[in-house]
């Protein structure tokens, strides 16, 4: 395959290296600031110098996290937040996809419009937001009490606070995602497949789903990567111990001043994304290239 | 008739999901909306006992918010800057040029995107902190920088390769020179939508909380550090009401003139889709 | 006044695959000449060289005398009209044709006037402040016919201009075209795949094939006496009947006619107009379908072994399928080793539009 097969339907006007001297720019910042770093992560992490004064590779620094009660139990809560993100994320985004997919009234433009907007709102806001209404004598409170009703149990510093905010603010883009895949499901398939007499559930379990499957992975690999490390709404939102891997790396970094411990823990949820992280690139480089 | 009919029945999928979705997603905006113009609001009063302007004035009086937000637009204005310089030439040069490695090179800034971010911010710190870059205001552009790359290249190239290329042709062909058929021609044509790319950077760069936190805290403070500070120690609950109405400004005009480029097909599919 | 020279010109692409293979042409002042010949024959590609936009592989090209063969296109005194129109969208109508103007440093009222002139030239005087995208598509390809004629260029150039618009503009604009090209006698280069817009607008044509010409010649030539059975079939409707000349006599399934050439297989042509049919019971062939155009009628006959051959008749209602009928040519052709090698010199009447379109 000819490069202008893979980018796009160029036929390049002429094959001069003058062309690496215009990206020589951003390409070496990604080599000095995404690869380099990753790779020195792992090395460092790795390799330590014995007391003879030489190198050697030692697996010290994971063994510790691995067998450390509150660095597991961060990871546990981590694992646990993103996966019950994801399965809320879908429940709700996969319904509101399917309504926008297949209905065009005025109330679809209203839906779609609500669906991008937390796009437009930043997470800090949110945050703050999330308190205002959720938190102790928040709105919600308000209006319980306005009708009598005793208080709810604030889900603010508990491990919903995070999972709330997460979903909240990954709805626009699943949404993007699986509508960009919905748009493959052409009016025809489906009602050739009502023709031949089948129901609504039918429908969406052959004929939709099928072939909305690689955009479901998609949307999932792409909320899983943002999540595992989330950083500001799980600080802010949820509790203090345990924590989510992102607070837990930022407090280990710059309070307790330990950066191998820290970078240990980056290469850990590395490890933990690594299956997510290759199948979304190359889903977006194979959609690119198309 | 019949049809007609059946089409003007009432969408009740659509009604629930509107409602709900107002609820979930208008009702905290406009709680803090609210807060932001309140000078008297004691529980548990369901609406305000009193509604001013006095926290606008107390806010804006603060040397720290001023300090912040020139740091915020100082900041933003830099790494969107930069990232034109450097990446819309690039984009050029992938869009219409042929050079070894072009592909390699082209999707290689899809590296960052393989990995959690913050864990890859962890370990670029972790450098950083080698060459005495934490804390600084340039490990912060530096940081942000590498997060306008991908979407700095790949939303122009498409932008550059939508050019007809007959249109740059017939422009050659009336006696412009390369330069100029870039200058008059091709930068025109895809101007819009590299237009929506330098604003959605401009943006991005100017929420990015996770970084600026990390690499530039205490000593760099932007208006999304001051917020969390505001979280964490305010008592007064009107203070960050109010920075959160200002910091919404920015993604408010993202929202005026990005939103049918978010909303095309195409912006989807960049993530994926 | 403007004399285009090409010689020798080939161009190979870096993958490997020849499209113009050691082209000659000269276009003499104020001719207009026409490449024709399907996709891929190396027309566009060898427009394109003129044009500045594809370097030859070899060759030599001058305009006037002047070398051309490197210059780039911004540098070239031709001016190319393309199949897409390429307007500038960003731009309104006048914009669009001031543009090279002010390239060349031209005094804006001088512009003005040009502009008007030209815009008046192609019909679409008092346009000039439209946006190209509010114009239709017979309007937009005049806007890029103006576009070039506003920088008075030695060469013409037109790729396939008309080739997105429906068959009635086309045939419209064609005449245009031809009207003006004739009024300020600019040297033209036009290519198509429609030999309908070859035939109706051309000093001379060019049939193509596989980047080599196959015949240049007047088109009333090039229809009466195509030199290769490629162009017979490529022009108009003409009936190739493979069969073996032997003593002085050409057979094909029981069909058989004087040739006086030597003896080997030989093709035979025939145009439907220059063929003539006489009902008879022990006929070379059998009708197999009639189809009555209202003034005249084409019978699509079988010769004994299945092969097709149509003729066309002033009596469509004479003629019924399974009729037995036999073959009399007035004009005839034939063709070996891919170069004629008899015809008659009998004169075939004026072809009709509706054979010379199918």
């Amino acid at each position: 395959m000819t490069a202008s097969d893979q980018i796009g339907s160029v036929t390049p006007v002429r094959r001069r290296p003058y062309g690496l001297l215009l990206v020589a720019t951003p390409v070496l910042l990604v080599a000095w600031l995404v690869i380099w770093p990753i790779i020195s992560a792992v090395i460092q992490t790795v390799w330590t110098t014995t007391p003879q004064g030489q190198g050697a590779v030692s697996l010290d620094t994971y063994s510790f996290f691995f067998s450390d009660g509150y660095s597991l139990s961060n990871l546990s809560m981590t694992l646990w937040t993103t996966g019950v993100c994801a399965v809320l994320l879908l429940v709700v985004c996969l319904p509101i996809a399917l309504y926008l997919r297949f209905s065009n009234t005025r109330v679809a433009v209203y839906v779609q419009g609500l669906a991008i907007f937390p796009m437009f709102v930043p997470s800090i806001i949110l945050s703050f937001a999330f308190i205002r209404v959720l938190g102790p004598n928040g709105t919600v409170d308000l209006l319980l009490n306005s009708v009598g009703l005793p208080h709810i149990r604030s889900p603010y510093l508990t491990p919903w606070g995070p999972v709330i905010g997460l979903v909240w603010d990954n709805i626009p883009l699943t949404v993007l995602i699986l509508l960009s895949g919905l748009g493959s499901v052409s009016n025809q398939a489906v009602e050739a497949a009502r023709d031949v007499g089948a129901g609504t559930l039918a429908l969406l379990w052959h004929i939709i789903l099928p072939r909305i499957s690689n955009s479901i992975l998609v949307a999932i690999s792409f909320a899983v990567l943002g999540i595992f490390s989330a950083f500001t709404l799980p600080y802010i939102l949820g509790p203090a111990a345990p924590e989510m891997m992102g607070p837990f790396m930022q407090r280990t970094f710059r309070e307790l001043l330990e950066p191998k411990t820290a970078i240990t823990q980056a290469v850990v949820t590395f490890g933990f994304c690594i299956v997510f992280g290759l199948f979304y690139v190359r889903s977006v480089a194979k959609n690119r290239a198309a | 008739m019949a049809a007609t009919l059946a089409y003007r029945k009432l969408d009740w999928t659509g009604i629930v999901l509107a409602a709900v979705l107002t609820l979930v997603i208008v009702l905290p905006l406009v709680v803090v909306g609210t807060w932001a113009f309140t000078n008297v609001w004691r529980y548990p009063s369901v609406i305000p006992q009193e509604f001013g302007l006095r926290f606008w004035n107390q806010t804006l009086a603060r040397a720290d918010v001023w300090s912040s937000i020139s740091m915020s637009l100082t900041l933003s204005f830099t790494v969107t800057a930069l990232s034109a310089a450097i990446c819309l030439p690039a984009a050029y040069a992938f869009a219409r040029l042929d050079f070894p490695g072009r592909n390699l090179l082209f999707f290689s800034f899809l590296a960052g995107h393989a990995f959690p971010k913050f864990g890859l911010l962890v370990a670029i710190a972790g450098i950083f902190l080698q060459l005495n870059l934490i804390g600084t205001f340039w490990g912060v552009v530096l940081i942000q920088l590498v997060g306008t790359l991908l979407f700095m290249i790949w939303i122009p190239v498409a932008a550059f390769q939508a050019v007809d290329r007959r249109m740059e042709e017939a422009a050659r062909d009336v006696g412009a020179s390369p330069f100029r058929v870039f200058w008059s021609i091709t930068l025109p044509q895809a101007g819009p939508t590299i237009a929506a790319a330098i604003l959605l950077s401009f943006v991005g760069t100017f929420y990015e909380t996770e970084g600026a936190w990390l690499i530039g805290a205490p000593q760099v403070r932007t208006l999304p550090v001051l917020m969390i500070s505001f979280i964490n120690n305010q008592p007064v609950i009107q203070y960050g009401a109010v920075l959160s109405v200002l910091l919404w400004v920015p993604s408010f005009i993202a929202l005026l003139f990005a939103r049918k480029v978010v909303n095309s097909g195409s912006f989807a599919r960049g993530f994926g889709g | 006044m403007s004399v285009l020279k090409i010689k020798d010109v080939s161009k190979i692409f870096p993958n490997g695959t020849t499209a113009v293979d050691s082209f000659s042409l000269d276009v003499a002042d104020g001719e207009l000449v026409c490449l024709l010949g399907p996709s891929g024959s190396g027309k566009s590609t060898l427009l394109r060289m003129v044009g500045g936009f594809e370097t030859p592989t070899s060759g030599l090209m001058t305009i006037d005398g002047e070398d051309i063969t490197n210059v780039p296109p911004e540098k070239r005194p031709t001016g190319m009209v393309f199949q897409s129109h390429a307007l500038w969208t960003h731009m309104n109508v006048f914009k669009n044709l001031a543009f090279g103007l002010k390239l060349r440093k031209v005094a804006a009222p001088e512009i003005k006037r040009r502009v008007e002139g030209v815009l008046e030239l192609v019909g679409l005087g008092g346009y000039g402040t439209r946006a190209v995208t509010q114009l239709s598509g017979g309007q937009q390809q005049r806007v890029a016919l103006a576009r070039s004629l506003v920088l008075e260029p030695k060469i013409l150039l037109l790729d396939e201009p008309f080739a997105s618009l429906d068959q009635h503009l086309r045939e419209r604009l064609r005449e245009e075209v031809r009207d003006i090209q004739q009024r300020l006698k600019i040297t033209t280069l036009f290519v198509t795949h429609g030999q309908d817009e070859a035939l109706s607008m051309a000093d001379r044509i060019v049939v193509m094939r596989d980047g080599k010409t196959e015949q240049i010649d007047r088109p009333d030539v090039v229809y009466r006496e195509p030199q290769t059975p490629f162009v017979a079939g490529f022009i108009g409707t003409m009936n190739l009947i493979e069969g073996v000349v032997s003593n002085g006599v050409f057979s094909k399934a029981g069909y058989s006619t004087p040739l006086p050439v030597s003896d080997g297989p030989a093709i035979l042509a025939v145009r439907p107009e220059a063929l003539d049919l006489t009902a008879s019971t022990t006929g070379q062939g059998k009708v197999h379908r009639v189809t009555d155009y209202g003034t005249h009628g084409l019978v699509d006959l079988e010769l004994k072994d299945g092969t097709r051959v149509k003729a066309m008749v002033s009596h469509p209602d004479l003629f019924q399928p399974g009729q037995g009928v036999s073959l009399a040519p007035r004009a005839i052709a034939a063709y070996r080793d891919g170069k004629v090698i008899h015809r008659t010199s009998a004169v075939a009447p004026a072809p009709h539009p509706a054979l010379v379109d199918a």
